[in-house]
């Protein structure tokens, strides 16, 4: 093995990192050059411009707060202005800004401002000297895991942090796939394994199928902003009211110093409640007294009860995004052969009993629960550059959420489900909105939800050149396609005259906001709409059927209106509801047809009221 | 490798490879080259099971394992740090094609379903083969059953019965019917069935046999042997109770031996059983004149006249009674 090139796994976790590689056939975790083996995931600048990483980082935080970046994972390929970002702001004691384009999120540090994968480069370039230090040459050749609900613009933000730390990123794999890959490493497993991975900022449950050294993932579930530090910033909260009780609405938030000292004695209380039941914190000359009285202490007991009762509701998110997973995979936890605790909140003694009630079993886990990650991606590295003949391991795993496009009224239609094994490759048939339509806008989106615009925008493209026709009769085929890699590429090419249009999605940073509310708003008329066969014919017949009923019941209506002075308006507004989808149907206007539908329901149930004598608004008077 | 090639060709048998394809530039060998390119060459019309290189009917465990063993065969990751040129894009195909027939295949009922719709001919000849064995096999066992079997044998005894009982009915051999029908009901007893038809049965075998015996006594009477006919037409009125005329008829002859007594109970006997036999009040008639109750036997015969206007032995013996009251 020595004559080949060295390689590495990288776990880049929200707090801390590890690193790891496979030596002589054994996944070994590589020590830092100080001799630990978890270096946090903190880049700082110092005074004198000096830049430093992890636990040289950590160690100035509480002196250096404003220039300390912590846990910027939580903003990796994230859009500026997102709810959770802004969220997370409100109690780090370093600044964010907007990068350049007002799209992507920077964190000031030294009066510079860093892009979000220019810090994680700095922890992997940190991590990349370890490596270096322990083999005495040079290393190139990286997986990095990412959260398995990771969406495709965070791999690839994390990706773009590899290249900038100088690193050749063979692949970046999902977290709790690694972890079963270590965890399985040199067993004969043959049964199906659940993940419950609950790191430093995010959660990721995945189902796996283990067998014959195929690691074959069925299902992945996460919550990205669900982790250690949202546990630490309950207690925080929990401190910093207290706080303001007693001492007449002082808030330790706005002392940036002070915020950092909380959070080091939050995570530490945290870390003490795993094993004792209650812990102290002491914090001396927190925050300076009014009006040149004396200094202020904080001291607080914590008991785990409490700890339990602040932070029971995230420990109920996690059982239910985990619940959810398990029916996404159609597996009962009664077929689960073993349940994997990764990630340091999997400490918690809290965490492990919502689990083991869950699974009805007692979870298992590795010796280092935060090591495992790192281990399984230098197995991964190592079977991805050395593949040995009967050691061979492959990953099968999924694509995490929906891939699809956006089509008229600002839908999202699926086009790659989520959960489906890669490499792989879909199509759908769309067709035209307009009459003589000659081209289509195709907007490349990633999200669980049904309107475009609450989903990831990958990015888009313009199929030109299709033969004018009227709408519907165009068909334009959209493809999806997963390479092993994950990258992911889309094509649209117009059946009847083979023009064909392709992009291959990359890095999202490069459309701003504004260019997606101008994707969403303007040029709605070049988008696609789904085939719809018979959907017309079917509405078609529902609203005339309804038009019936309320002209029937017409009569009835005018008559219970001539004694009753309530509900004429309405009927007006009724009519006309009638007459739009008269039109609507008239026009063959699908949409149209679509929007009025409910409406017509609604009048029909108020000609039906009035006729039996209950005028709207009249109820049980 | 000249040998190994002569091998490999008879197994693609019929395949036409691309020279071009053979000949790219990529860090493979000729056999992978191959086979990669049958793969993809043939998957399309390929079912699920010849994908995975399966039997057909294969379980969903031989699925799955057969799915990780070609996965590892042929996804890319499989290649690492190899030129692979087109044939990167063929190995994702394939994998897909593996996806595929899994994915298809892994769930029981969806499994099943594909299996019958892809049954290879000899295979529904043979699964037909088994559905007429297994048929016969099941009547034999029946059969066996009912011979060592004392509860199966007394219900197939029944129904045989049952069975033997309607085909008599239908032959009009109501006497065997009704027996028949009365040893099953014996049997069983919560066999209404049986009861009933015995009872029909019965009735039908009592009225044949009372219809039999009337047409002996109608052939001794036309022999002037009235004693005989007085006899059978006796039998006939026994063994049918409800049939009136058989009494009238036995009435009737008793009035001409001159057992009148015989003859008016007879006669008061068949206008009880059917008020409304014209001939029973016609018998009654006679006997009462005959006995010399004027005004009853008037009584009689006009109540028959009343029901059949048509009974001149009735309207002779009425005039003459008038006539001789009268007088």
């Amino acid at each position: 093995m020595s004559e080949n090139e060295p390689f590495i796994g990288i776990d880049l976790g929200t707090t801390n990192s590890v690193v790891a590689t496979v030596i002589d056939g054994v996944p070994r975790v590589i020590a830092s050059r100080t001799g630990q083996t978890l270096t946090p995931s903190i880049v700082a600048v110092a005074r004198n411009g000096k830049r430093l990483v992890g636990h040289m980082a950590k160690r100035q935080a509480i002196t250096n707060a404003e220039n300390t970046a912590y846990a910027v994972k939580r903003f990796i390929g994230r859009r500026w202005g997102a709810p959770e970002v802004e969220d997370a702001r409100k109690v780090l004691p370093y600044e964010l800004v907007p990068g350049p384009e007002g799209v992507d999120i920077r964190a000031m540090l030294g009066g510079r401002a860093f892009a979000i994968p220019e810090v994680s480069a700095l922890v992997l370039a940190e991590l990349k000297a370890d490596a270096e230090s322990f083999f005495g040459r040079r290393v190139t050749k990286a997986v990095i895991t990412v959260p398995a609900y990771f969406n495709d613009g965070q791999r690839k933000a994390t990706k773009d942090a590899g290249r900038i730390a100088g690193l050749e990123v063979v692949r970046i794999i999902n977290e709790p796939t690694s972890a079963a890959l270590a965890y399985g490493f040199g067993k004969q497993m043959e049964k199906k394994v659940v993940v419950f991975d609950l790191g430093g900022g995010t959660f990721d449950v995945s189902v796996l199928d283990v067998g014959k050294s195929v690691y074959d993932v069925i299902a992945v579930g996460g919550d990205t902003y669900l982790g250690g530090e949202d546990f630490d910033r309950r207690i925080i909260d929990w401190l910093v009211f207290s706080f303001a009780q007693e001492h007449q609405a002082i808030d330790l938030r706005q002392d940036k110093m002070a915020l950092q000292r909380l959070r080091d004695a939050a995570e530490r209380a945290k870390i003490e409640l795993s094993e004792g039941r209650q812990s102290a914190i002491h914090l001396p000359f927190l925050a300076s007294g009014p009006e040149g009285k004396a200094a202020l202490h904080l001291d607080r007991q914590l008991t785990r009860e409490k700890l339990e009762d602040l932070t029971q509701d995230l420990v109920d998110r996690a059982i239910g995004v985990t619940d959810r997973t398990l029916r996404d995979a159609g597996v009962r936890t009664g077929q689960i052969g073993e349940v994997l605790l990764v990630g340091g909140m999997t400490r918690m003694p809290r965490v492990q009993q919502a689990v083991k009630a869950f699974f009805g079993r007692e979870p298992s886990r590795g010796v280092h629960p935060e090591e495992v990650v790192a281990l399984g991606a230098a197995i991964q590295a190592h079977a991805l550059l050395h593949p040995q003949k009967g050691k061979e391991v492959l990953l099968l795993d999924v694509t995490p959420q929906n891939l699809g496009i956006m089509v008229v009224g600002g839908y999202f239609a699926t086009i790659i489900p989520r959960n489906t094994t890669v490499p792989t490759s879909q199509s759908h048939l769309f067709t035209t909105v307009q009459d003589n339509q000659t081209t289509v806008r195709i907007a490349v989106l990633q999200g669980a939800s049904d309107k475009a615009v609450e989903n990831e925008l990958l990015g888009e493209f313009v199929l030109e050149g299709i033969r004018p026709a009227h709408r519907g009769e165009v068909e334009i085929e959209v493809t999806f396609d997963i390479s092993a890699d994950g990258i992911v590429g889309v094509s649209a090419r117009d059946s009847a005259t083979g023009t064909r249009q392709s992009i291959t999605v990359t890095a999202t940073s490069g459309l701003t906001e504004a260019e997606m509310r101008r994707i969403l708003e303007e040029n709605l008329d070049e988008l696609l709409t789904r085939r719809q066969v018979g959907d017309f014919e079917r509405l078609r017949d529902r609203t005339q059927a309804v038009i019936a009923e309320i002209e029937a019941l017409s009569p009835a209506v005018k008559d219970a209106l001539a004694r009753s002075r309530f509900g004429k308006d309405a009927v007006i507004r009724a009519e006309e509801v009638v007459a739009r989808a008269r039109a609507a149907t008239e026009a063959r206007d699908l949409q149209q047809m679509i929007a009025v539908e409910e409406q017509l329901d609604r009048a029909l149930q108020l000609f039906k009221g009035l006729a039996a004598g209950t005028p709207p608004g009249e109820k049980g008077a | 490798m000249p040998g190994e090639s002569g091998v490999q060709a008879d197994r693609y048998h019929g395949f036409l490879f691309n020279p071009a394809d053979l000949s790219e530039e990529v860090d493979l060998d000729l056999p992978r080259r191959r086979e990669i390119l049958y793969f993809v060459g043939s998957m399309d019309r390929w079912t699920h099971w010849q994908v995975l290189a399966l039997p057909w009917n294969a379980s969903v465990d031989q699925v799955k394992d057969a799915y990780r063993e070609r996965a590892k065969v042929f996804h890319p990751d499989r290649f690492p740090g190899l030129r692979l040129g087109s044939y990167r894009s063929r190995l994702e195909r394939i994998f897909r094609r593996l996806t595929e027939a899994r994915d298809a295949l892994s769930e029981e009922s969806a499994r099943a379903e594909y299996a019958r719709r892809t049954a290879p001919p000899e295979e529904v000849a043979r699964s037909a083969a088994r559905q007429i064995e297994n048929d016969a096999r099941s009547k034999e066992r029946r059969a066996r059953m009912a011979r060592t079997n004392p509860l199966v044998s007394r219900v197939a005894r029944v129904r045989e019965l049952m069975d033997r009982g309607r085909q008599a009915m239908a032959e009009e051999r109501f006497a065997d019917a009704a027996r028949d029908f009365m040893t099953a009901s014996a049997m069983d007893a919560t066999a209404t069935e049986a009861r009933t038809l015995a009872e029909q049965a019965r009735r039908k075998a009592s009225s044949g046999r009372a219809r039999e015996l009337w047409e002996k006594a109608r052939a001794a009477e036309l022999q002037h042997d009235l004693d005989r006919a007085q006899l059978h037409a006796e039998a006939a009125a026994e063994a049918e109770p409800g049939e009136a005329r058989y009494a009238v008829y036995v009435a009737r002859l008793a009035i001409e031996r001159g057992a009148l007594e015989t003859a008016r109970s007879r006669a008061e006997g068949a206008v009880r059983t059917a008020p409304t036999l014209a001939t029973a009040h016609e018998a009654l008639g006679e006997v009462l004149a005959l006995q010399g109750e004027i005004a009853a036997a008037r009584k009689s015969l006009e109540r028959a006249l009343e029901l059949d206007e048509g009974l001149a032995g009735a309207r002779e013996r009425l005039r003459k009674l008038r006539w001789s009251f009268l007088r």
